[in-house]
């Protein structure tokens, strides 16, 4: 398993290589104080979400994220309609809108 | 304080599987569904410009009805235009601190300004559209043959019959968010009026903007030098729009989306501005609140023998809550600050801080 590589003050990358299957790059928006709080489940989320069709950029999680179902709470993820992207209920969670 | 809490309090139905002021047939319930904020603006729930300040006019369109189960349904009746529980809440807050006049200007914010913060969604009906669409979705996986990393990633093609009905009952309980906030509002802007005698206008009342953040949305984005439509899923994330947008109203086209950052209920909450730098890196998305570091139980755990009301009385914050748990659930410890989320997503770039606002009387689920 890759270590997570602090690209700059506010950007921690989740390399490809953190998982096995992962399409994208992970990019969960963090400082160090921040990233101190980061829950190790939620980071295996992150790369797990860069696992699915069609996913285009990168899995993103803002910094307020924390381990949600399937998806983190605080993930952005989109995907690419004419390649086979997704849509998954998990990645809205319960509280709609 | 206490008077203003208290009226709230009572005219905005508040708690866990709470019942509203409204009893809607199927046929309204229908038309919530497919309306959104429209709907209760029908009703008088607010004004037509109201529409203009609420992510996308506060309705997405093409829903099928058909596809949301009947249990949905049941569940959604009668919670149209109450609060719920958990997290959700209404907060009377004041603007402590500006950081961009000319975006407060555009947004009506001023410094010691007193303002009120809704945070509510599509209660007992979307978390039915949830739990019904996961089993469906659980079989597509398998029918589409997509490897899984955790079953939880349950998904479809974007281009199924699957999809799409998820796709269409999601739309509909996002409507019935928007037009539950409506109908919030409405009545939190009449309460108002009554404590202090005076209309809405009177009082200055309007809405700053309406915004969602546990969302997908189709989108047009550029990937590499292409521009793609992609299915943008926001879970815990706000959209953040840059001046220019086409998808602003007249109101903010200007100067760009207003983004309402719910702090917890003891520190402050924030309001951003959405930037380029957002469509640039997050496909025009930003954070969209402090985030929890504790689980609910381990903060009733901690909490335990302590009364947090009095705790927040202290730093001159009135509270009322409808159950007994949630004050425990959402006291201040068990999120992080949120001043240090924003200050991330300042200077990242992916949205603007334009000020910051401080609770003065708290009403929770």
């Amino acid at each position: 398993m890759e270590q997570l590589n602090r690209l700059d003050k506010n950007r921690l990358e989740v390399p490809i290589g953190f998982k096995d299957g992962m399409r994208v790059h992970g990019l969960i928006y963090v400082n160090k104080r921040l990233e101190q709080l980061l829950e190790p489940q939620s980071i295996h989320q992150v790369a797990n979400v860069a696992m699915l069709p069609g996913i285009v950029g990168a899995s993103l999680a803002m910094p307020d994220i924390h381990t949600g179902y399937g998806f983190p709470i605080g993930g952005v993820a989109a995907f690419d309609i004419d390649s086979g992207g997704i849509i998954s209920p998990g990645g809205v969670g319960y509280d709609i809108n | 304080m206490k008077d203003l809490v208290g009226v709230l309090y009572k005219e905005v139905p508040s708690g866990v599987g709470s019942h509203g002021r409204l009893k809607l047939n199927s046929d309204d319930q229908r038309r919530v569904i497919v309306k959104g904020a429209r709907w209760a603006v029908e009703q008088d729930f607010g004004s037509p410009e109201d529409l203009e300040k609420t992510e996308s006019g506060g309705c997405m369109g093409d829903v099928d009805t058909s596809v949301v189960s009947d249990k949905a349904y049941e569940r959604g009746r009668a919670q149209q235009g109450t609060l719920g529980s958990g997290n959700h809440f209404m907060e009377i807050q004041y603007v402590s601190e500006v950081y961009d006049e000319q975006a407060a200007n555009a947004f009506g914010l001023y410094k010691d300004q007193v303002t009120v913060m809704i945070h509510t969604g599509s209660r007992g009906f979307g978390h039915q559209v949830c739990t019904d669409f996961l089993s469906s979705m659980n079989l597509a996986s398998r029918k589409y043959e997509i490897p899984l990393a955790d079953k939880e990633l349950a998904c479809a093609p974007f281009n199924t019959q699957e999809a799409q009905d998820y796709f269409s009952a999601m739309k509909g309980a996002a409507n019935y968010a928007w037009a539950n906030r409506q109908c919030v509002m409405h009545w939190c802007m009449e309460s108002l009026s009554k404590v202090f005698g005076s209309s809405p206008q009177g009082l200055g009342l309007g809405l700053v903007y309406d915004v969602a953040h546990n969302i997908a949305k189709v989108e047009m984005h550029n990937v590499g030098c292409a521009s793609k439509r992609l299915v943008v899923h926001r879970k815990g994330a706000t959209r953040a729009l840059p001046a220019g947008h086409p998808e602003l109203a007249s109101a903010y086209k200007h100067i760009g989306q207003p983004v309402l950052i719910p702090g917890d209920m003891g520190r402050a909450s924030f309001v951003l501005v959405g930037t380029q730098g957002a469509m640039q890196q997050t496909f025009g998305s930003t954070c969209h609140g402090a985030g929890r570091v504790l689980s609910r139980h381990q903060a009733i755990k901690k909490a335990k023998g302590r009364a947090i009301w009095r705790e927040m009385e202290d730093i001159g914050i009135t509270v009322m809550s409808a159950g007994r748990g949630t004050l425990a659930e959402e006291m201040s410890e068990a999120y992080k600050d949120v001043t240090d989320v924003v200050d991330v997503v300042h200077e990242a770039g992916i949205s603007k801080k334009v000020a910051m606002l401080k609770p003065i009387g708290v009403i929770k689920g």
